[in-house]
């Protein structure tokens, strides 16, 4: 009996020496983040958490903008929001990236009246430009997301666009080459979750920042317009044109919801009033800012207009009335009579809100 | 033992209640409040005629309060505020506090409606909840809107849009003074302020008719006079709740 113990003693003394006989090298320390539990010589190898801060610098005549103190931007956290966002890992079929449906080229927006998601199928809203999201108070079309974060959890599990489920992004994410030690890098985790893959996303898409237009730069001195862009600024910013009231401040959005009169009642999409259930707000969709606006045909909710020429005459015809339509549609029945060398004014003046750095960095 | 944690509790108590005497002192509170021909109003109901004989709702109304003073018979002003923002779709908005009145004989309260010159600057309230909102654009003087009031006029379908604010670079701000009696001795608690707002009297002598204005006054010196005229005549009225 006694010998049977020692036999087993042995053994076990056996393997774990086995698992010792093949001493490796590494980083020993167990607070780096390339920690090796197995190694027992050091190499000094070791990495340590630290990330490095990236500060963005507020543009003029923008609110500074407010980041969640739970996801603080970090050059790693930001490199690694890009890569997911350009990944279709994310998609179940592994077809589909965010990017698929947010191109660069068109100011990060689908330049198809609706998206088509993994099995082919539409959504029946146009996908939203991608740009100074930063500043936003609310996401998509209602508002139905709070935070860039909330928002990154939505398409990913959507059943139309890339119909995967969390469980299975987070296992193809932990079993691959790359990510583990990327995730480890910009959060400190060992084990990759959905909450830091939104986190990521957003912190690239906070970086998405467009204030170069040739706009920007006749408000600094550095360019003139023309005559007809002059025209469409004024024709813009007056109750002539009426533009700037939704479209307001440097930001050329007011993060409020409106009925721009596109449509009579039953509304087919009530917008806003899907998230809040007030009927006031039935047929509200989110201003969205006109930056880059020449780039991100079709427009309005539905992308129902091809071209800005299309949404300057909806805005001349003066709208069409429903119960819930903005008081600021105050010419609803009359229009605002443009002329048609005022309405090319207005779209040069748009054109002017354009920022190619923004499509190629 | 149990004796000396009684004697503790005790003086603790004592302390406590000696704190909580010493700690009255004298907060004032402003209510904003809206009427319209004496009846609190009543957002989207189309039920309010105005002088010119129009009927019409009220939808919108979002201004701006500035500069609210307490002032004392030996010159002394205390600023309450600086810039108020009132948006009648949002209830947090009708009141703030200001505590710790310091002790004095208050005779008088004042506030500008919208932002005088040395304020109405574009983008000197960049990070106020306001900004985007209350944004008047530069083409046009820049600065804010001191007021947007909004609605629909003789049917459902007909909008008027009362945007009051420094046109041209005016300065179409008013100063309101109420004469008041508030002695502040650390003793009085909570005391409020109230600020009404009689929306109709808007649009009374000189008569102001939505048909012929209701498209928009940003440009219109002479109507953003004639409201400026109206406002610091009959609009505003305060009352104190000791």
């Amino acid at each position: 009996m006694k010998s049977l113990i020692y036999l087993l003693l042995g053994s076990i003394l056996i393997i774990s020496c086995k698992k010792d006989l093949a001493p490796i090298s590494g980083c020993t320390d167990n607070i780096a983040i390339n920690y090796n539990p197995n190694a027992i010589t050091e190499d000094q190898s070791c990495n340590y958490f630290n990330t490095t801060p990236y500060v963005i610098e507020t543009p003029y005549g923008f609110p500074d903008m407010k980041i969640p103190s739970d996801n603080p931007m970090t050059v790693e956290g930001i490199a690694l929001g890009e890569k997911l966002f350009k990944d279709p890992i994310l998609s179940a079929d592994k077809t589909q990236a965010c990017i698929n449906c947010h191109q660069q080229n068109f100011s990060f927006s689908d330049p198809n009246q609706f998206s088509t998601g993994i099995d082919n199928i539409q959504g029946n809203r146009n996908a939203s430009a991608l740009i100074n999201l930063g500043w936003n108070t609310s996401f998509n079309w209602d508002g139905s997301s709070l935070t860039l974060e909330e928002q990154a959890f939505e398409p990913v599990t959507n059943s139309i666009e890339m119909h995967n489920t969390w469980t299975n992004v987070e296992l193809e994410l932990n079993s691959h080459s790359n990510y583990p030690s990327l995730f480890k890098q910009a959060f400190n985790i060992n084990y990759i979750d959905s909450n830091h893959v939104v986190k990521a996303i957003a912190q690239f898409e906070r970086t998405l920042i467009s204030t170069n237009s040739k706009l920007d730069r006749y408000l600094n001195n550095e360019e003139q317009l023309t005559i007809s862009e002059l025209n469409g600024y004024a024709i813009f910013n007056t109750e002539k044109g009426d533009c700037f009231h939704c479209h307001s401040t440097n930001m050329f959005m007011d993060n409020l919801f409106h009925n721009n009169g596109l449509d009579i009642e039953p509304f087919i999409d009530i917008g806003r009033a899907k998230v809040t259930s007030n009927p006031l707000d039935n047929g509200k969709f989110k201003t969205p800012t006109l930056r880059n606006v020449e780039m991100t045909a079709p427009y309005m909710h539905d992308g129902r207009f091809a071209t800005l020429e299309e949404v300057v005459d909806h805005y001349d015809s003066g709208g069409k009335y429903s119960t819930t339509v903005d008081p600021l549609m105050k010419k609803l029945g009359v229009g605002l009579q443009l002329s048609n060398q005022e309405k090319k004014d207005l779209v040069a003046y748009l054109k002017t809100l354009t920022d190619n750095e923004f499509i190629t960095q | 033992m149990k004796k000396t944690l009684l004697l503790i509790s005790a003086i603790a108590f004592l302390f406590t209640s000696c704190d909580k005497d010493k700690a009255i002192t004298t907060d004032i509170t402003i209510n904003f409040t809206h009427t319209v021909s004496g009846a609190d109003l009543i957002t989207n109901s189309m039920t309010y005629t105005n002088e010119a004989g129009e009927n019409y709702d009220i939808q919108t109304l979002k201004y701006l309060i500035s500069e609210i003073t307490l002032h004392s018979e030996n010159g002394n002003s205390l600023l309450l505020d600086e810039v108020h923002f009132i948006d009648i779709s949002d209830e947090s908005t009708f009141s703030f506090s200001y505590n710790d009145v310091p002790n004095n004989d208050y005779t008088s309260i004042s506030f500008d409606m919208g932002l005088d010159t040395a304020k109405n600057i574009s983008n000197k309230y960049v990070n106020d909840d306001f900004h985007t909102t209350m944004f008047w654009p530069e083409p046009n003087g820049g600065g804010y809107h001191y007021m947007k009031l909004e609605g629909a006029y003789n049917n459902d379908s007909t909008f008027y849009n009362t945007h009051t604010g420094g046109t041209m670079g005016a300065d179409y701000s008013f100063n309101h003074v109420k004469n008041i009696s508030l002695t502040v001795d650390n003793d009085l608690g909570n005391v409020s302020a109230n600020i009404n707002m009689e929306l109709n009297n808007w649009y009374n002598s000189p008569q102001i008719e939505f048909s012929s204005y209701g498209m928009g006054i940003m440009m219109n010196m002479m109507m953003q006079n004639n409201i400026k005229v109206n406002g610091s005549t009959n609009v505003f009225t305060v009352t104190i709740d000791k």
